[in-house]
């Protein structure tokens, strides 16, 4: 944490009021701080996911107790409370709603590296109950609900292991 | 159960993209001096409880603001709580306070709402920090923004009920109209429907005249008791008891994908106002609701919201809001205020901002240009996220 730069705000332009409430507060400074943290972050019961795209396999999560199918994967089903099965999907499914983003949060170096404007989709995988979202690269393409997609693996390297994949179409 | 919470008196900041002449504190401060204008009284010495409605730590960098805010206003050694809720923080705030009330545990509390998300950081870091208010390991990670969360489920509501964007461009333009006759608003504009759809795309199908703003504001709100509201605020009895008296909340799954089939709507909206409207005894609410202020972070939610309020049958919400049926003219007038989209949005302050805008217009005092005609119950909506947590609150005149 720092102060780089400090600079004063001159509000004396300002139209005031005969009897301003503030008037011994008239001089107002701003500075610049920084703060930055660099987190050591486990991705716990979700990490065999991450694991499994380094080797170019698609994995979700079943429940014995309910039979449904989560993709991203949960670890503990939220109507059942018991531990989920992994379970192998093909890595194909189908477009069910998108956007196209024309600005990026530059949330990390992949994200900010993405051309823009950039497809986020929401996929239904075929044997999953859950729509996956990820980025659907389709350029030129007239997207439409119901178009066939399947998941294209990378071998990196990558700012976050999620982005060793992506949806681009069948 | 005791009879419900009066607001005792409100007060509130103008609400700007950046008031470079104030720190948090200094906003808070100034909110609470119009509170007290607003109240008749010179200070808080009666007030048993304070609450801080703030969502942010990382735009302030600064930990614990409830604690400081709280001394900041001379609350201390009164007890003292602060609230989050993603957008939803001042409406959640609000409905503690109420059950704070209800429950006995005091007769009177400072609901304290403030936000600076306007340009004390680049729009650029204010976008990768609301990001953080999605799944980080999922939705974060990909370059998901919340534009693009609402806009895919406004293109599934589009594909399944044949919205279009000529009708959220209705909302933007409107909303943007009524700030015109709101001095506190933020950026009132006089646009058409073709600005809005010919403004650059953010998310498709959203435009940058679909999105709401980033501010800075600050608001309060002093509930109470009616007993405690008569002993000790002079002006409670000048103007008609506004009571709060109903309240819901309803949650749904972070990620818009675990909801499917059901990403046309938020169901944690539908939770909450059937909550309360059990609660204050309605019935019919398109009949029984006379002005409200709705969530709309993005002008397709205002149509999504309609619907989920139980106001106009699913699907239906596009050509009611483009029909006028929520213009200041219409059937249901709302977000007179020019909500999130004109009045503007500094996060926690806004549930309680549109909390202010109820009681004023119940109690009959905002600018003829917009005040309904003797409205008796009024309706706030809010939501955090893609409507992960709801709250709708509910506020009665009774003469
Ligand atoms: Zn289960």
């Amino acid at each position: 944490m720092s102060d780089k730069v400090s600079s004063l705000i001159d509000i004396t332009e300002r139209d005031w009021s005969a009897d301003d409430f503030w008037e011994n507060f008239r001089q107002i400074e701003r500075i610049t701080l920084e703060l930055s943290q660099r987190y050591h972050y486990s991705l716990g019961k979700q990490s065999r996911f991450f694991i499994e795209l380094a080797n170019r396999r698609f994995f979700a999560t079943a429940c014995a107790g309910c039979g449904q199918v989560y993709a991203p994967p949960r670890p503990l089903c939220p109507a059942c409370l018991q531990p989920s099965e992994w379970r192998e999907l093909t890595g194909e499914g189908s477009l069910e709603t998108w956007s196209t983003l024309h600005f990026s949060p530059g949330t990390n170096a992949d994200v900010a590296a993405l051309q823009r404007p950039y497809v986020l989709a929401y996929v239904l995988l075929d044997g999953a109950d859950t729509l996956f979202p990820h980025l659907l690269r389709a350029e030129g393409l007239c997207l439409r609900r119901g178009l066939r997609v399947r998941v294209a693996y990378n071998d990196g390297p990558v700012s976050h292991p999620i982005h060793l994949m992506c949806f681009v179409p069948a | 159960m005791p009879s419900a919470p009066v607001i005792a008196a409100v007060g509130c900041t103008k609400i700007a993209s950046e008031h470079r002449d104030c720190n948090i504190r200094d906003l808070l401060a100034d909110a609470l001096l119009d509170l007290l204008a607003d109240a008749g009284l010179d200070g808080l010495d009666a007030v048993e409880h304070g609450l801080a409605s703030y969502e942010s730590d990382h735009f302030n960098m600064q930990m614990t603001l409830g604690a400081i805010l709280h001394d900041t206003i001379g609350m201390t050694p009164k007890p003292g709580v602060r609230i989050e809720g993603g957008g939803a923080t001042g409406a959640l705030a609000l409905r503690t306070a109420w059950a704070h009330i209800q429950s006995g545990l005091c007769d009177s509390i400072l609901v304290y709402g403030v936000e600076k998300n306007g340009r004390g950081l680049s729009s650029r870091t204010a976008n990768q920090l609301f990001a953080l208010s999605a799944d980080v390991d999922w939705e974060t990670a990909i370059g998901g923004t919340y534009t693009g969360f609402y806009a895919a489920m406004m293109r599934a509501h589009m594909a399944q009920y044949g919205t279009r964007e000529e009708h959220f461009a209705h909302v933007a333009a409107r909303n943007r109209r009524n700030a015109a006759f709101n001095p506190i608003a933020q950026k009132p504009m006089n646009i058409s429907i073709e600005d809005v759809l010919r403004s650059r795309p953010v998310a498709e199908p959203y435009k940058l005249l679909d999105c709401s703003l980033l501010s800075d504001g600050a608001a309060c709100i002093l509930l109470a008791s009616e007993a405690w509201a008569r002993e000790h605020v002079p002006a409670f009895e000048s103007r008609p008891p506004v009571f709060f008296t109903g309240t819901g909340c309803g949650t749904d799954t972070m990620r818009l994908g675990d909801r499917y089939p059901h990403i046309t709507n938020f169901r944690a909206k539908q939770t909450a106002a059937q909550a309360a409207y059990a609660m204050a005894g309605i019935g019919d609410p398109l009949r029984e609701i006379d002005v409200a202020e709705l969530y709309d972070s993005y002008s397709g939610v205002e149509i999504q919201a309609v619907e989920d309020l139980g106001w106009v049958q699913r699907g239906e919400g596009g050509t009611a809001v483009a029909g006028g049926t929520f213009d200041l003219d219409g059937a249901l007038p709302v977000n007179t205020s020019g909500g999130l989209l004109g009045r503007g949005a500094p996060v926690g302050a806004t549930g309680i901002l549109q909390a202010i805008e109820v009681a004023q217009q119940l109690w009959g005092l905002v600018d003829e240009r917009r005040q309904v005609a003797d409205a008796v119950r009024g309706l706030t909506d809010t939501h955090a996220g893609i409507a992960s947590i709801s709250v709708v609150n509910i506020f009665e005149r009774r003469d």
